[in-house]
């Protein structure tokens, strides 16, 4: 490790790093703009000067730009020199004289990277009397704010948005002093990182548009680490919450990302960062409901759904209560239905309250055997499920059946920074340092090999060198020809056609001859023979492969947040719906039926006629829920239910990590956990002991004793008796304003902040604020260093993992070798139809919660399908028309669309997109597409 | 400088087939279709006198790019008009050796005798007034290039002859146009 001085003091520093990177892991105060820890430096902002002097002899030294110097052991350099501070001093006071002077009615104020560098130069006082220049802003969608004059052209937006996230449409346009940053014309950012631009851009350019509808001072937000609910990465964020001045209870403002090196870096996807606002819907529950006998007059229930009236809580905890006392006397029978939306310990309350017999997963057959599959493959020690760092160094990908971009958004975003690898390992041997961003980029030359198989999406496209558009049944077929070539056997012949052979062939090739070999598949296309065919390559890639690791790279995109949790409750022949829909018809005993639902919208796991045979089957449907959706209608009881952002609990990501999210504030109205509801109504006599449960950590603590594999969730986080000099961790800032006259029109007094049960944590300004102490810290924030980027503070090195914290915990699954694949038929269907479908994803629409939030409800499409052109032709459908799905004897009314990619016959269903929920059941399947729009047809 | 021979109208179409031929061209001196951007541009204004909005989607669809990364080229280039100009285009000089020779007063000149600030069209179309800087004959200054001629040691004589002689060029061309 080479070892520099820096104003007389001996650092030992990395290497591989610059100056400026060294620098600020040192804790030195350097001011900079250009530079990002993930994208490295282009020397463009001149910010980050130094002196570096040749020898001790070297009277002067010279001026350099610390990002682009590379560090050499023993030498020497100076922050303090007063050169070097007038320098960037002067570079400061230029980048001022067009930069407004608007910082109090700006959103960035109080976080501004900009104020931080202006406040460390010494900057305070503006000379330039001249006018500024001036430019029009554009409207970039329901997301970004666009404020162009406060741009002090660093180009990071551009850099982030074009060169690290594949964006097309925001460039630098003009030149000199008119630079502009912006798309061609007023639009909708394209791209699905664009929210990463708030974070990126050092100053008020681009904002939350969405933080903008409630906003308050970063200082004022009260925060905890949370996890994000939308998909099932587990990308770690600091979600900001506080309550209005109007005595109403606290709202979600805004999510930032909240920095974990394994998971998702410095960067969150568009649905994570503006999908949080479904919690202050309209639709939000908030109050008990009940259903209401009396039928009102105008309602506009549909027949079968209930119409509701608010209920006191202690009433509807009654009324559970009763309900569960005859279960016990055996005069009533009682299901639950957990969900892999919510955490481990809702969900194992319920399964303590219900009995193990009792208790379902929430998951149709499908489903919830893909999760025991994926479950299952990662047991299998020749597979490593990798990390997002582990990700971003694989020199081959193949990818199987899955469109990460909108199933696994963060993960799509490391796979294209593997693509780079090809051209980073030529920057080496050139002795270029991979810091050097602008040097690597031009090296050209051809990306690493990434192999796409099944229905792609534009943007996955655009990386993959090479792509196969199959059906899912090919995909399958296709994998299976690649495991033979890499076990050096010769591919069954005459299932695939020899161009598709030859593919295979090149394909095991060229993942045999990479140093990381990295195979993602997952339960898009919900196919389990994708899932074992990708198992299968790794495993061979694990023993034939080049490699020399006994371990191959495979990543399982699950689809919802606790997906895999959820499969370490149940056996895996176990817990399916369609198991509890056949318990549910035979009413043999003649006796009334509790069925209680949590978190968990029916409508969206089987079809609608199944669900609503389910529930009419039960005379009493409690649902314990965060929005009013098509369960909701159809239940007798409602309890309103903490979202993640208002509750403690644990989850797993798809590799198998488990981790903690607590609580940034406390639900409005009756909101609260849904363990709390069920344990206020469980008895006390209960053998369970969940009456008496009073803290979230009790339940952990017995999952991790029932279930083996989840012993590692005591050790996700602190206890609670967790402390530091004898103090909890604080949400709130130490600059938390107006405490006192918040409350003001109700108490004079202020009132003690409510205890929190569950976290070493208050809901107050008194307790530990530092992150460098704790994990617990959300509120990343230093003195001097306001806005996020004081994340390197808190980090050991620069990119390396945060003090204090080893992040997530592996779950640890008993290690067992899968048995050899043998590649098995189609899957059989027995609806019939004229048209096989594929799911779809979309980054919006296709998850249940982030579809709810305002601004992402504004982009969600209406519902449609995609027609192959082949067949759109035969049938003389346009993109546009109407058509009609018919299943069963349900009907759903699209729009078409057509794709030259899609394979004949088949026909592209978007999962889950409000309006066809209900669809999703169906999907893979054969389905019927009628013409509504005859019109002109022949 | 092509730019002064163009011909207004067809400024909404998409590509001709001449243009296409000739951004074709340019194919082989280039290593992708992305970086004959600023050519392809040269060419459609060579022909069009400007490039217009859809004049800009038309080469960005023809080079298979995002038309946002085409508009980074046409406007970091001064000599790609993104809006109208006249039939012929006056860069005067504005850097220190013209400046020092009396730019400022030509400059003054030009607005009072054509009704033209910098970046402005005089009402007959003909004359388009720019600043630029240095054109690299700076022992000659004042200097002005129009279309492809540079005008060097400029006097308000100069340019009044000039002004004449386009005017004339302009009106005898149009009034051969109208009797064919």
């Amino acid at each position: 490790m080479p070892t520099i001085t820096i104003d007389g003091e001996d650092y030992p520093v990395d290497g591989e790093q610059n100056l400026l990177a060294n620098c600020l892991s040192q804790g030195i105060d350097l001011p900079y703009f250009c530079w990002h820890p993930a994208m490295g430096s282009v020397g463009a902002c001149r910010q980050c000067a130094v002196i570096e002097y040749k020898d001790a002899e070297d009277p002067h030294g010279k001026l350099v730009m610390a990002c682009m110097t590379p560090v050499k052991d023993g030498g020497l350099y100076s922050v303090q020199a007063q050169a070097a501070r007038e320098f960037r001093g002067g570079i400061i006071e230029d980048l001022m004289t067009n930069h407004p002077h608007d910082c109090p009615v700006c959103e960035e104020g109080g976080e501004c990277h900009l104020q931080d560098m202006t406040e460390m130069t010494g900057h305070v006082q503006r000379r330039y009397r001249g006018s500024k220049r001036t430019h029009r802003n554009q409207y970039l969608g329901p997301f970004i704010n666009h404020e162009m004059n406060r741009c002090i052209a660093c180009y990071r937006c551009t850099r982030f948005y074009r060169d690290y996230a594949g964006g097309e449409d925001l460039e630098s346009l003009g030149r000199n002093n008119q630079v502009y940053f912006g798309r061609q014309n007023d639009g909708m950012l394209e791209n699905g990182f664009s929210g990463n631009l708030v974070e990126v851009c050092p100053t008020g350019v681009f904002t939350d548009k969405t933080f903008s509808e409630h906003y308050v001072r970063k200082w004022d937000l009260q925060t905890a680490p949370s996890i994000c609910e939308h998909c099932a990465v587990g990308c770690n964020t600091a979600p900001g919450a506080r309550e209005p001045g109007n005595g109403s209870g606290a709202i979600l403002r805004r999510i930032t990302n909240l920095y974990n090196r394994d998971i998702n870096g410095y960067f969150l996807c568009d649905r994570g960062r503006f999908g949080y606002d479904y919690v202050n819907a309209d639709s939000r529950l908030k109050k008990p409901l009940a259903a209401s006998s009396e039928s009102l007059i105008g309602s506009t229930a549909a027949p079968g759904e209930k119409v509701h009236r608010e209920i006191p809580p202690e009433q509807a905890v009654a009324r559970l209560s009763e309900q569960l006392r005859e279960a016990r006397n055996g005069k009533r029978r009682l299901f639950a239905i957990g969900s892999p939306r919510t955490s481990l310990e809702n969900n194992f309350a319920l399964r303590q309250l219900v009995g193990d017999d009792h208790f379902y997963s929430g998951l149709g057959e499908r489903d919830l055997e893909l999760l025991h599959l994926i479950d299952r493959v990662q047991c299998d020690p020749r597979i490593h499920s990798p990390s997002t760092p582990e990700i971003e160094s694989a020199d081959a990908v193949l990818i199987l059946g899955e469109d990460i971009d909108n199933t696994a958004p963060r993960i799509s975003l490391a796979v294209r920074q593997a693509a780079r690898n090809r051209q980073k390992r030529q920057a080496r041997q050139l002795k270029i340092p991979l810091w050097q961003d602008d040097s690597v980029r031009q090296l050209g030359g051809s990306p690493s090999p990434i192999l796409l198989v099944g229905t792609g999406t534009p943007a996955m496209e655009e990386i993959a060198s090479e792509i196969l558009h199959c059906t899912i049944g090919q995909t399958a077929a296709f994998g299976a020809a690649v495991r033979d070539c890499l076990c050096g056997r010769e591919p069954a012949a005459g299932l695939l056609p020899e161009s598709q052979l030859e593919l295979a062939r090149r394909a095991a090739e060229m993942l045999s001859s990479a140093e990381r070999p990295l195979i993602i598949s997952g339960c898009g296309s919900r196919n389990g023979e994708m899932i074992r065919a990708s198992a299968a390559i790794a495993c061979a890639l694990a023993e034939y492969g080049e490699s020399g690791s006994d371990q191959c790279d495979l990543y399982l995109a699950c689809p919802e947040m606790n997906s895999l949790g959820i499969a370490q409750l149940s056996a895996p022949d176990s817990g399916r719906l369609e198991e509890l829909a056949a318990k549910l018809r035979d009413t043999r005993e003649g006796i009334p039926t509790t069925l209680v639902i949590l978190e968990n919208d029916l409508y969206r796991r089987g079809d609608r006629r199944t669900i609503d045979t389910m529930l009419s089957a039960a005379d009493q449907v409690v649902l314990l829920d965060t929005l009013l959706n098509a369960t909701a209608r159809h239940a007798d009881l409602i309890f309103p239910a903490a979202a993640t952002a208002e509750s403690e609990g644990s989850t797993v990501n798809s590799n198998g990590v488990a981790q903690r999210f607590y609580a940034v504030y406390e639900g409005t109205g009756f909101i609260q956990e849904s363990w709390r509801w069920l344990a206020d109504a469980a008895a006390d006599d209960d053998k369970t002991h969940l009456a008496a449960c009073e803290h979230v950590f009790e339940l952990t603590a017995a999952l991790a004793k029932e279930f083996p594999a989840l012993a590692v969730l005591e050790e996700t986080g602190p206890d609670e008796n967790y402390r530091i000099d004898g103090l909890k961790v604080a949400r709130q800032s130490h600059r938390y304003s107006g405490r006192t006259a918040i409350r003001a029109g109700e108490h004079v007094a202020e009132l003690p902040p409510h205890p929190d049960p569950d976290a070493p944590m208050v809901f107050s300004m008194e307790g530990i604020q530092n992150p460098g102490k704790t994990p617990l810290q959300a509120n990343i924030w230093s003195p001097g260093w306001n806005s996020n980027q004081s994340i390197n503070k808190f980090l050991r090195g620069i990119g390396g993992a945060r003090k204090g914290t080893d992040g997530g915990q592996r779950i640890e699954r008993e290690p067992q070798s899968l048995d050899e694949w043998q590649p098995g038929g189609g899957e059989a269907t027995s609806a019939s139809g004229n048209f096989t479908t594929i799911p779809l994803y979309r980054m919006f629409g296709s998850d249940e919660l982030s579809a709810r939030a305002k601004a992402i409800a504004s982009v969600v499409d209406e519902p449609y399908a995609v027609l192959s052109a082949n067949d759109a032709e035969e049938r003389h459908i346009r993109t546009g028309d109407l058509l009609r799905i018919r299943v069963n004897s349900e009907s759903y009314p699209v729009e078409a669309r057509v794709s030259a990619t899609l394979p004949r016959g088949t026909l592209g269903v978007p999962a889950g997109l409000p309006g066809l929920e209900s669809l999703d059941c169906h999907l893979p399947g054969r389905v019927v597409v009628e013409q509504t729009d005859t019109g002109d047809t022949p | 400088m092509e730019h002064s021979n163009a011909s207004s109208g067809n400024t909404d179409a998409g590509l001709s087939d001449e243009e296409k031929r000739e951004i074709d061209r340019e194919f082989s001196h280039y290593e992708g279709r992305a970086s004959v951007g600023l050519e392809a541009l040269r060419i459609v204004q060579k022909h069009r006198g400007w490039v217009s909005d859809k004049s800009l989607q038309a080469v960005a669809d023809y080079l298979e790019i995002a038309p946002a990364q085409l508009e980074s080229v046409a406007t970091y280039f001064q000599l790609i008009f993104r809006q109208p100009v006249g039939r012929e285009v006056m860069l005067l000089c504005k850097s220190a050796s013209c400046w020092i020779t009396g730019c400022s007063r030509l400059q003054v000149h030009i607005r009072k005798r054509l009704q033209i600030a910098p970046g402005q069209t005089s009402k007959d179309g003909i004359f388009t007034l720019l600043e630029t800087p240095c054109l690299g004959d700076c022992d000659k200054g004042p200097v002005m290039q129009v279309g492809e001629e540079m005008h060097r040691h400029l006097t308000e004589e100069a340019i009044d002859k000039l002004i004449e002689q386009k005017i004339h060029k302009h009106k005898k061309n149009d009034a051969d146009r109208s009797t064919d």
